[in-house]
């Protein structure tokens, strides 16, 4: 039973959550000068003069930026905890100092697999903003292109 | 030597023989599986002369370790390859070699993807030998599922305009039916023990040859007192052990005495009516004989020999290898159940063989009419009835080989099976009159012919019985006067009167040689049967008087 | 374990194999990599281990659920014929990356110890397989298809957390073992009866489960998405996701919650025989034979769990050879199926309707002894591998006393005689039907392939005990 309590605490904590926030913006409400004109209406873009439609399409260049952006920027969250515990004196003393080491080859092997991705993503010409010309292999295939013409010129009719 | 295996699996590696040859011997492919069905039948033959006609249990007994599974807490089970021949199996074997060898003549027909053709029917004769002769009940219901396939395409890609409609049909049917028997078969399983094996286990003896039976009782008053662990316990599919019922597991399903209900039912009564209707489809009984006539109609004629000559046999032969033996209790209860049944068929398939026009239908429908007969025979428990059964089975395949082959004469020369495009033909054709007018009075019951002895003993069966009214068995007597009727009527249509044929220009030839090779020796058989019944009923005697004892 | 490891290596590798100019080497590299970690497998047989601080855990069971992941992997991969690899568009090296990854994930799905073990390895599979269902990036019905797998497997997946997260505040424990503890702690807590909290979760886990190996009712996603997914990868979910995703259910079933038997049990028999009826039923109005195998895998999973709900000693193996059985029979069908429909291709695009295969017997006999075989062996014909599997599971619930196994019998052998009509339809196109299908060329691996899984068919139906005795 004591497990549901904890959850108990979770639903307090959501219900807090909720009435906190809510009962702020009526007080801002409340308390706040109304006094709206254009500009303040106007859509927020950073400073800039907005300008058309907001469904605009963005260069799909930006995606794949922000993919890649975020997953390096995701992964600093587990050098968090490792940091907590890399100068962990108990640990050092008890392991005579092993403690220190292994903990860092554990993170440069971590870092390691990252790096690997970044490799990836940099040979694929990701991280160019003007991507190169697409390279076509030089395998060349078994079949003769004069097959293809034939086939062309068969169903083409 | 394993003469058993050698009728199974000479086929079966012929068929494998013809699959892979080249084309270059497509031509030699007929003579090929010609001669492979010669040899079978005569090693049916020679099985034949050397039948010991007084043992009433198995002979040419073959066992070999097939697949052992480890069950857990539940025993062990054990699939064996068991062959061997008693007296209600040896005429269905011989019957096979007969019909496929006659089957093998009549397909030289065939002309297109011989190979394919050739393959599937050597293919279809090693499952069906096999199933007639295992002993093992799974082995039995893999033969029994295994012979659909060839079956199948044979009709669906050599068949007639509906051909996937009737080869679908006659596959959804069977196999519907053979999933109830799978049912049964997995209950029974994990029912039965095998106690010469399950004592090899528990180390009262040392090797199986060291059996007595002392050692089986032994084991079976032990399994009765739950003294067996239960990881110990051998279970089988082995027939010859499902009879008796001390070998029963004392807590299982299908033990008589523990009487388990499985909605509201009986679960032996269940398992019963389940392997009735598995088996009753093949036969076919009516009401669940619809897809007969229509994959007769469809299906070339040296297929349609095999399917009216062999394979509806499996049905009846079901019946006296499974279902009665292991449920003979229940047996006895719904026999007037099961004689209804059969009578229904008489009858229905009668009425139906009289409206037919189209001559491969009648026939088939004469089939259903006859195969009651059989259900009929079996029905009544008695020797008579049971001989009677076995003996119309054989009879039954060889007249109908015959009837099929000569539709497909008529079918070769006009294509034209409707009875009302003929008449007069007998001036035409005096020798394929002949042979009709022998295999019309064979399958109606002339005495002298082998027809008649088959009907004769089943409705003595059926009079003698005390387990049916008479009134049911003067019905199914009734049929016989049917059958006169549709045949002797079908016989003046076609054969006296005026000659005529319609739109058909040319001349009908007479029997060629093939064909007086096919149909002399079905007309010899049949006669010569009719005259020696003992020729079967010496075989078939002490296996059913054996049988018998259980009721 | 060692294989989960390099399995995530080898996908690395070839990511970085596909910079080179040659991409023939990609498939052989690939099929050694499997074969490699498949021999890392064994080393793990008779063995119990815990791994990675009690995360997973290895014994036969699992050795053998790995095998047979891998083993429908490496079929997979041999019968991709390098995608095609004359199409500019295509990344095999990508595929091939992303087909290991998610063999990986299937690994975790049969091994894990923990909960959390689970939900990462259910998502390095789906994701994966998110990727790949898109993968044809010109198709519609492709895109459609991903679309409609992400959104609903996300959704899935969701539920399935939720599950975990509600099973831990009832038992506070993410270990299996510990999990089963928890259970009984707090059914002697509340005097037999179980709380809410575990309720829910349970059911909510089984649900997100069985998303995934698509039991109806949670089965509507599938046909729309094997359907357009390239063919090759629809082969792979149809075999390795299913396979993993009921040995994941039967693992926490079996293992954390044997003990409220009543909680999942009761659901899972109307689950049971929905995915049998509306898999069979439905199949049997198929146009398209991909289409038809879709609601067949759908009506396999019925099987699947007939047994997992029997509960029997021998669950285990019966459980293992059907995955075997259909997964060697799928592929089998799946190869026929796509060399046939990119020959019938019309306007460009692949014909995977029955009648593509009219008449596929006259010129290719071997396809279509394949397909026949595969169909059987699917259908549960004896002699072919599927017969004993079904037969295995029907003994299962045959043995189980309860009654109510009788009606899912009734049900599931009813069903298949049904499957019986579907599956004999590509049979009677190929062999029956009029129709002409050139000679289709095959290379030597595709060819040893087909022959492979036909003759592995026709042997587990004549011998199951060479296998049925490991399992």
């Amino acid at each position: 039973m004591t497990m549901l309590t904890d959850f108990g605490y979770i639903l307090l904590f959501i219900i807090a959550a909720i009435v906190f926030v809510a009962v702020i913006l009526f007080l801002a409400k409340l308390i706040r000068p109304n006094r709206p004109n254009e500009e303040k209406l106007t859509t927020y873009e950073s400073g800039e003069e907005p300008d058309g439609n907001a469904n605009v399409r963005f260069n799909i260049r930006f995606y794949v930026v922000a993919l890649i952006f975020i997953l390096f920027d995701v992964e600093i969250i587990f050098l968090f905890p490792w940091a907590t515990v890399f100068g962990n004196k108990r640990l050092i003393a008890e392991t005579d100092g092993l403690w220190g080491w292994f903990s860092l080859v554990e993170m440069f092997v971590f870092v390691g697999v990252l790096l690997i991705g970044l490799a990836y993503a940099w040979i694929k010409g990701h991280l160019d903003w003007v991507r190169p010309e697409v390279k076509t292999t030089e395998y060349e295939s078994k079949i003769p292109t004069s097959l293809y013409d034939k086939i062309n010129q068969k169903y083409s009719q | 030597m394993p003469i058993l295996s050698v009728l199974i699996f000479l086929p079966l590696i012929a068929s494998l023989v013809v699959a892979f040859s080249p084309d270059q011997f497509k031509a030699y492919f007929k003579w090929f599986t010609l001669g492979v069905t010669a040899i079978e039948l005569a090693i049916c033959i020679y099985l034949y002369q050397n039948f010991n006609h007084d043992v009433a249990d198995y002979q040419f007994l073959e066992q070999l370790d097939w697949i052992t599974l480890p069950l857990g807490n539940l025993g062990i089970g054990s699939i064996d390859y068991l062959l061997g021949v008693d007296g209600i199996s040896m005429p269905m074997v011989l019957l096979t070699g007969i019909v496929m060898f006659v089957g093998a003549l009549s397909s030289f027909q065939i002309e297109q993807k011989e190979r394919g053709y050739f393959s599937l029917y050597l293919l279809l004769t090693g499952s069906v030998i096999g199933c007639f002769m295992a002993l093992d009940m799974f082995l039995f219901y893999l033969f029994f599922e295994f012979m659909l396939l060839p079956m199948y395409f044979l009709i669906g890609i050599w068949g007639g305009p509906r051909k996937e409609y009737a080869s679908i049909k006659f596959f959804l049917y069977t196999l519907f039916g053979s999933i109830f028997i799978l049912i049964v078969m997995i209950a029974l399983y994990l029912s039965v023990v095998d106690p010469v094996e399950t004592a090899v286990r528990i180390g009262l003896i040392n090797d199986v040859s060291e059996i007595t039976p002392q050692i089986i009782t032994e084991v079976q008053n032990l399994l009765k007192d739950l003294k067996i662990p239960s990881e110990q316990i051998v279970h089988t599919f082995d027939l010859r052990f499902m009879p008796d019922a001390g070998n029963f597991l004392p807590d299982s399903w299908l033990n008589i005495l523990s009487g388990t209900q499985i909605f509201s039912f009986s679960a032996r009564a269940l398992a019963f009516i389940l392997l009735m209707i598995g088996f009753g489809i093949k036969l076919p009984a009516v009401p669940v004989h619809t897809w007969l006539p229509d994959a007769h109609v469809e299906a070339p004629t040296p297929v349609s020999v095999v399917l009216a000559g062999i394979l509806l046999k499996i049905g009846g032969y079901g019946f006296l290898r499974i279902a009665y033996p292991i449920f003979p209790e229940v047996a006895t209860e719904y026999a007037f159940v099961i004689v209804a049944f059969g009578v229904l068929s008489i009858i229905y398939g009668a009425f139906n063989a009289l409206a037919m026009n189209d001559l491969k239908k009648m026939i088939a429908y004469s089939s259903v009419s006859h195969m009651g007969f059989v259900l009929l025979g079996i029905g009544s428990l008695t020797s008579e009835g049971i001989n009677g059964a076995v003996y119309q089975m054989f009879s039954h395949g060889v007249l109908s080989a015959m009837l099929f082959l000569l539709v497909g004469v008529l079918y070769d020369r006009t294509h034209d099976r409707r009875i009302d495009s003929y008449q007069g033909l007998a001036n035409k054709m005096p020798l394929y009159t002949a042979m009709t007018a022998i295999a019309f009075f064979a399958s109606l019951g002339l005495p002298a012919f082998s027809g008649f002895i088959g009907e004769v003993f089943t409705l003595m069966g059926g009079f003698n019985s005390p387990l049916i009214p008479r009134w049911l068995t003067a019905i199914a007597a009734f049929g016989l006067v049917l059958g006169a009727g549709y045949f002797l009527w079908t016989l003046q249509r076609i054969f006296f009167g005026k000659y005529w044929v319609r739109q058909f220009e040319g001349t009908l030839e007479d029997l060629t040689f093939r064909e007086k090779s096919m149909l002399y020796p079905l007309a010899i058989l049949a006669f010569v049967f009719g005259i020696f019944p003992h020729l079967i009923f010496d075989l078939t005697n002490a296996t059913i008087s054996e049988l018998l004892k259980l009721f | 374990m060692n294989a989960i490891i390099a399995l995530s290596l080898f996908g690395i590798s070839n990511l970085f194999l596909g910079f080179l100019n040659n991409r023939k080497i990609l498939l052989p590299a690939t099929l050694v990599f499997i074969l490699i970690a498949l021999g890392l497998n064994f080393a793990d047989w008779n063995h119990e281990y815990y791994w990675f601080n009690n995360m997973l855990k290895t014994n036969n069971l699992s050795v053998n659920f790995v095998t047979i992941i891998l083993l429908s992997t490496f079929l997979v991969v041999a019968i991709s014929r390098s995608f095609g690899d004359d199409d500019e568009h295509s990344h095999p090296a990508e595929y091939y990356a992303i087909l290991l990854f998610s063999a990986v994930g299937a690994i975790m799905m049969v091994t894990f110890e923990n909960l959390i073990m689970l939900f990462v390895g259910l998502e390095i599979l789906s994701v994966s397989m998110y990727v790949l269902t898109g993968s044809d990036k010109r198709s519609l019905r492709s895109n459609e298809a991903a679309l409609k797998y992400f959104l609903m497997g996300s959704f899935a997946t969701g539920i399935l957390l939720f599950g975990v997260a509600l099973v831990y505040g009832a038992t506070s424990s993410f270990d299996i073992h510990g999990i089963a503890q928890g259970v009984a702690k707090a059914k002697e807590q509340m005097g037999g009866a179980y709380g809410p909290l575990l309720y829910s979760g349970v059911i909510l886990i089984m649900v997100g489960l069985l998303f995934k190996i698509s039991a109806a009712p949670f089965h509507f996603w599938t046909p729309d998405v094997y359907d357009g997914a390239p063919s090759i990868f629809t082969a792979f979910m149809s075999t390795v996701v299913k396979t993993a995703g009921v040995a994941a259910t039967y693992r926490i079933l079996s293992i954390s919650f044997p003990s409220v038997y009543g909680l999942w049990g009761n659901p899972l028999v109307y689950i049971v025989c929905a995915t049998l009826i509306i898999g069979n039923i439905t199949a049997v109005y198929q146009q398209s034979f991909k289409r038809m195998l879709a609601y067949s895998s759908i009506s396999h999973a019925g099987y699947l769990l007939i047994t997992v709900l029997a509960k029997r000693p021998e669950t285990n193996s019966s459980l293992l050879f059907y995955s075997l059985a259909y997964a060697i029979a799928t592929i089998t069908a799946f190869a026929v199926l796509m060399v046939v429909s990119e020959a019938q291709a019309k306007n460009g695009k692949a014909d995977e309707s029955f009648e593509a295969l009219n008449g596929l017997a006259n010129n290719n006999p071997l396809l279509a002894f394949s397909l026949t075989i595969s169909m059987l062996s699917l259908a549960g014909i004896p002699l072919t591998a599927g017969f004993f599997g079904k037969f295995f599971v029907f003994s299962d619930a045959f043995s189980n006393p309860s009654s109510l196994f009788k009606w899912i019998l009734v049900i599931a052998i009813l069903m298949s005689t049904v499957g019986i009509y579907y599956y004999f339809k590509p049979i009677i196109a190929a062999y029956m039907k009029k129709g002409e299908v050139a000679k289709i060329e095959l290379s030597p691996l595709y060819k040893f392939i087909l022959i492979l899984t036909t003759t592995l068919t026709i042997l587990l139906g004549l011998a199951p005990d060479l296998v049925k005795n490991i399992f």
